[in-house]
């Protein structure tokens, strides 16, 4: 039911991308009334099983809604995403609407103001549906989820990824537009790579972190899940650039990202991380698909051959290091005074995180300083490089709630998948997954592309082409 | 390096006034163990190179 939106005699395919959308309300062919009922509609009848919302913000979606049909009628100038409904990771402040970080000691927490990219994207015209459920406080290893278990919408006894869980299924189910993630070391897109859509973590220092509600200072990254790569493209043209109250963002002028969607990839040298790409941990299916990705690159004229980066194995546990020290620095006095309040996967974590060795952390660093430099050298002889976003496809729900019994299970657990999404995040260098298959299972498989400091158009136009150049992005899950 | 034991975690847990259950210690003795080993690789590491700067600096950036 109500899988083809009627409006204005136009039928509208609710999977349909958020540019495509918002070009069709500045047509005046889709009402934006017509599209937030819609997807009102969608997630009442499906959410209850996915639970990728925490809070849906009903009635002040369907106001800002008549406003902004009032605006396309009164022949008011339009923002780029005047009319189209999307929601955030409930890591985002919004004024007057609950935020919690998907945790129990923030479930009245009711900021005063928005967070920078959510007041960017509503000044553009975007329409918030709600706050999209995700691990607790962005850390990875929820056992019991406060406000419901996020559902893969590709088969739902299966892990959405995280952690803006709620970010990946919402897209892929068609409950929103588009969506906002926040990418620490992968939070972005691990999510994209197991629900199937295209995710971006922008270069560090690009987009506003104020207002996210903070895991570790030094890695968080705001950025975009969408259905299409043009989607992430529209979306970080509106939430980059300099921001008063983030010091650490770059003073750069903002590109015009969808203008470097051309589709254009000849000549680009495309390096394959040989580590993560043939390694031992990544599974055959995943393995196969990248290659061929690889040759679909090379069929448009990329230049691509193998590059090594050895430190890279090495990159998840130096990564947890930093950010579980940070995120433990954060969370002190509340682990000392709420410690019950806490999920006990999150508690664990930060506990670990809180009694690591000083000199262990500054080897970490130390590491980070080193990986960084081996992704910059790749990065001098190739434009992009490539890999596995995840080293398999979306595991079961079941595999991330037995109790951790062993030192094997855990590093196993904790540091071979991060060592995927980490090295760009490690690097600051932003990175883009998008879909590049199914595994043998019906789950989605995915491609990660990553780039120098401040060149996020370069990985959206690779992304871009190969995105074009199959069908992987077009299919949908049966839900 | 040798793994921590249950009673090392709880004592350094009890010195920094952090509360454990004991389904918190046993489990938090492994995670601390896995990162001690996962790391310790990195103690043999070339002490120069770059400097471990949090972030990237960019001339012209932040």
């Amino acid at each position: 039911m109500h899988d083809v939106l009627a409006s204005g005699g136009v039928s509208l395919d609710p999977f349909l991308g958020a540019a495509r959308q918002a070009a069709l309300v500045r047509a005046r062919q889709v009402s934006p009334i017509e599209l937030v009922r819609a997807y009102l509609e969608r997630i009442d009848r499906l959410d209850g099983r996915l639970r990728a919302y925490i809070t849906v913000t009903r009635e002040a979606a369907l106001d800002a809604a008549r406003h902004a049909e009032d605006a396309v009628t009164r022949g008011a100038p339009l923002g780029p995403l005047h009319g189209v409904p999307f929601a955030v990771k409930d890591q985002f402040a919004t004024r007057g609407v609950l935020t919690t970080a998907g945790s129990r000691i923030l479930a009245h927490h009711v900021p005063d103001e928005d967070a920078t990219v959510v007041a960017r994207l509503t000044a553009a015209g975007g329409i918030l549906l709600g706050k999209l459920n995700l691990t607790e406080f962005a850390l990875v290893g929820t056992i019991h989820y406060p406000f419901g278990q996020p559902r893969n919408p590709w088969h739902t006894d299966h892990d959405t990824g995280g952690s803006s869980a709620g970010s990946g299924a919402a897209v892929a189910a068609a409950l929103c537009a588009v969506s906002l993630g926040e990418d620490t070391g992968g939070s972005v897109r691990t999510p994209a790579s197991w629900c199937g859509v295209a995710g971006h973590r922008p270069t560090w220092g690009l987009v506003s972190r104020h207002g996210c509600i903070p895991l570790s200072w030094s890695h968080d990254a705001p950025g975009p899940l969408g259905r299409t790569v043009e989607d992430c493209a529209l979306l970080l043209e509106i939430i980059a650039g300099a921001d008063p109250r983030d010091p650490l963002t770059a003073r750069r002028p903002v590109p015009d990202y969808r203008a470097a969607l051309t589709g254009e990839v000849r000549g680009l040298r495309v390096g394959v991380i040989r580590e993560l790409t043939h390694g031992d941990e990544t599974e055959p299916e995943v393995r196969d698909a990248v290659v061929a990705a690889t040759g679909v690159l090379r069929t448009l004229g990329a230049e691509v051959d193998e590059v090594s980066l050895p430190l890279i194995p090495r990159a998840g546990a130096a990564f947890m290091a930093i950010c579980d020290s940070e995120g433990a620095g954060l969370h002190l006095s509340w682990l000392r005074s709420r410690a019950d309040e806490y999920d006990e996967g999150t508690r664990r974590r930060l506990l670990a995180a809180s009694l690591l060795p000083a000199v262990l952390l500054q080897k970490a660093q130390h590491a980070r300083a080193l990986v960084r430099q081996q992704v910059r050298d790749a990065l001098v002889r190739h434009d992009v490089l490539v890999a596995p976003t995840s080293h398999r496809a979306a595991p079961t729900i079941a595999n991330f709630t037995t109790p951790i019994t062993s030192t094997k299970e855990a590093a196993a657990r904790f540091f071979t998948r991060r060592s995927f999404t980490t090295p760009a995040a490690l690097a600051g260098a932003p990175a883009v997954a998008v879909p590049c298959g199914f595994g043998v299972s019906g789950l989605p498989l995915s491609l990660q592309i990553i780039g120098r400091r401040f060149e996020d158009a370069t990985v959206l136009r690779v992304a871009h082409a190969y995105e074009q150049s199959t069908d992987w992005h077009r299919r949908r899950p049966q839900l | 390096m040798p793994e921590l034991t249950e009673a090392q975690v709880r004592a350094l847990a009890e010195t920094l006034e952090l509360p454990m259950t004991p389904d918190d210690a046993a489990e938090v003795t492994h995670r601390l163990n896995a990162f001690i080993e996962a790391l310790a690789p990195l103690v043999d590491l070339p002490a120069g190179g770059p400097e471990p700067v949090p972030a990237p600096i960019d001339p012209d950036g932040a």
